[in-house]
């Protein structure tokens, strides 16, 4: 099994934890790995895919574990960076309801808009 | 028609080698970016499920792909040596707050095969599963 450190790429910016994704394959293989970032979360996470060139039905299945991890605590989630198909494939399955893809450059707004701590740049 | 056989052991990591070879594949076939993108997952799932499903991890047990290549099509055999199954549910499959509570976080797969190709059909018999898929090559104007 992978360590969470060579697949997730953690930033700290006030509330809100910035995930950035760096295994290009988000599957039943890196989902363990991916999965261990899961148990720390800020108020605000922000999975980033930008390096993110495939993602399965296995890896949606580790995506929706951050979801289930952020409700219990009252936490939000987004995405950023997810690629046109990968935008798709979201919405297909309807994930964007509880993982609602945002634009990096409106994560500050949404930040100060809601009460938390915004990034620092 | 020439024809590729590629017989994996039930590793999900060699997933990953049979989703590289249909990618290789549909480019041959001159689809579209997107088109292989969506190869890719179809085929992705379809493996997944006969390694996790059909061959229930056995590591011993192989997952035979053959990818056909015709004139006006990919088709794409992904056959497991699994007791069989009664059916596949293609339901259409999103993620729901039940399912969220509940733990419920798999079985998007099928739904999204039945969405990304063209045609597929299940076979399946005490000797095994085959799922085919079928992704037709674009129409080249005249």
């Amino acid at each position: 099994m992978s360590d969470v450190s060579t697949v997730i790429k953690r930033e700290e910016l006030g509330d809100v934890a910035i995930l950035r994704i760096l295994t290009n394959s988000v599957d039943a293989v890196s989902a363990s790995a991916i999965e261990q970032a899961s148990s720390n979360m800020n108020p605000i996470t922000v999975l980033d895919f930008a390096d993110v060139a495939f993602i399965n039905s296995a890896g949606i299945s580790v995506l929706l574990k951050f979801v289930v991890a952020a409700r219990k605590e009252g936490h939000k989630i987004f995405c950023i960076h997810v690629s046109p198909h990968h935008q798709k494939i979201f919405k297909m399955v309807e994930m964007t309801r509880f993982m609602p893809i945002i634009e990096e450059q409106d994560l500050a707004a949404y930040v100060d808009a809601n009460g938390a701590q915004a990034p620092s740049s | 028609m020439n024809r590729i056989h590629l017989h994996i052991p039930s590793d999900l990591l060699f997933e990953r080698v049979v989703r590289a070879s249909a990618a290789e594949l549909g480019t041959t076939m001159g689809f579209s970016d997107e088109r292989i993108e969506d190869l890719k997952l179809a085929v992705s799932e379809a493996v997944t499920n006969a390694i996790e499903h059909g061959n229930s991890g056995k590591r011993t047990a192989s997952v035979e792909v053959i990818f056909s290549l015709d004139q006006d099509k990919l088709e794409i055999e992904i056959i497991d040596s699994g007791p069989g199954v009664q059916s596949f549910n293609t339901d259409r499959r999103v993620v729901e707050e039940d399912n969220l509570e509940a733990g419920m976080l798999r079985g998007f797969g099928m739904y999204l095969i039945s969405e990304l190709v063209d045609q597929y059909e299940v076979q399946s018999s005490s000797e095994g599963t085959c799922l085919k898929l079928r992704i037709f090559r674009p129409n080249k104007p005249s």
